[in-house]
C-alpha cells in the first residue's frame, strides 16, 4: 500500500494539543515564568513547540497535496477524475489508475510531478494564479497543460521495464528509443499513446464502477 | 507593557496560530495550504518573534540592572 503520510496526523495533533495546552497555562498564568523552571516551560512552549508544529504541519500538508483528493477538491478537475474510471483501456490515465500502475491515493502527482508546488518557481506562481482563477478570476476552458507533456513523466517508471525497452515499435530501431528518452518524440502526442483524459468526451464512455475507484 | 503581558500576547498569538494549525489539517484542500501558510504561519511567527523580543529586551534588562556581573562573565 503506497503510505502518504510522512508525518502521522495523530502524532502531530498530539504536539498540537500538548503545546496549546501549556501555551494556554501560560496565558493565563504569565506569573509561573518568575522561576528558572517556569522560564525554561515558556521557551519550550513558546519557541520548540511551534516552532516544531509549524515545521511539521508543513511537510504534513505538502505531502498531502500529492493525494488525488487534494487535486479533485477544485471543482475544475471533477471531469479529469471521471477520467479515471473510464471503462477503456486505451484511456492511458484510466488504464494506469484501474490497474494500480500509478498508486491511486496519488495519481495525478505520479504523473505530474513538477506541477505547481512541486515545480519550479514559476510552476509555484502559476498554482497561486489558479487558486486566484478558481475563486475570483475565473477558469478558462478547456484548460490545458503549459507546456507540452514530458516523456520524463512516463520513464521515470517505464525506463528500464522490460515491456518499454523490448516492446515491438520502441525498440524497432534505436534512434526511437533514444528520441524517446530525450524527449523528442513524445509518447503522448506522436500518434502512439493519445488518448489521455478526453474529458470532452466523458458522457460517450462506459464508467468502471470498481469497488475501489474512488 | 510588563513582561508578563507581553508573554500573554505572545501566547495567544502562538495560540491562535496552532489553533489555525489544528483546523487545516483536517481539510484536504489547496485552501486549506493557503490559510495554514498565510494565516497559521503568520500568527505562529509573529508569536514566536514576540517572545525571542521579550526575551532579548530581559536580557538586555538584567545587563543594565547588574553592569559588574556581565563585566566578570565577559572577562
Amino acid at each position: 500500500m503506497y503510505q502518504l503520510q510522512a508525518t502521522p496526523k495523530a502524532l502531530l495533533l498530539a504536539l498540537i494539543a500538548v503545546a496549546m495546552v501549556i501555551v494556554v497555562w501560560l496565558v493565563v498564568r504569565p506569573s509561573i515564568t518568575r522561576s528558572r523552571e517556569g522560564k525554561m516551560l515558556a521557551f519550550v512552549a513558546l519557541f520548540i513547540l511551534p516552532v516544531l508544529a509549524a515545521s511539521f504541519g508543513g511537510a504534513n500538508h505538502l505531502q498531502r497535496s500529492k493525494e488525488t483528493q487534494f487535486c479533485l477538491s477544485c471543482h475544475v478537475m471533477e471531469p479529469y477524475g471521471r477520467s479515471l474510471r473510464v471503462d477503456d483501456a486505451s484511456y492511458v490515465p484510466a488504464a494506469h489508475y484501474q490497474n494500480g500502475r500509478v498508486p491511486r491515493e496519488a495519481a495525478c502527482y505520479t504523473c505530474h510531478t513538477d506541477y505547481t508546488m512541486y515545480g519550479p518557481l514559476r510552476a509555484k506562481i502559476r498554482g497561486l494564479q489558479h487558486v486566484y482563477a478558481q475563486y475570483i478570476g475565473g477558469v478558462s476552458r478547456p484548460i490545458k497543460l503549459y507546456r507540452p507533456y514530458n516523456n520524463r513523466e512516463c520513464l521515470h517508471c517505464h525506463a528500464g521495464a522490460r515491456s518499454f525497452e523490448e516492446g515491438a515499435v520502441h525498440s524497432a530501431s534505436p534512434e526511437v528509443m533514444a528520441e524517446i528518452k530525450v524527449n523528442k518524440l513524445s509518447c503522448l502526442s506522436s500518434g502512439c499513446h493519445e488518448n489521455v483524459h478526453n474529458v470532452e468526451h466523458l458522457n460517450e464512455v462506459k464508467m468502471w464502477e470498481g469497488s475501489e475507484a474512488r | 507593557m510588563n513582561v508578563e503581558q507581553r508573554l500573554r500576547r505572545s501566547g495567544l498569538l502562538i495560540a491562535a496560530g496552532l489553533a489555525v494549525e489544528a483546523v487545516t489539517l483536517a481539510w484536504t484542500h489547496p485552501l486549506a495550504f493557503l490559510v495554514f501558510m498565510l494565516v497559521g504561519g503568520l500568527l505562529l511567527a509573529a508569536g514566536v518573534v514576540m517572545f525571542l523580543l521579550i526575551l532579548l529586551a530581559s536580557s538586555s534588562n538584567n545587563q543594565e540592572a547588574h553592569p559588574q556581573q556581565a563585566s566578570t562573565r565577559e572577562s
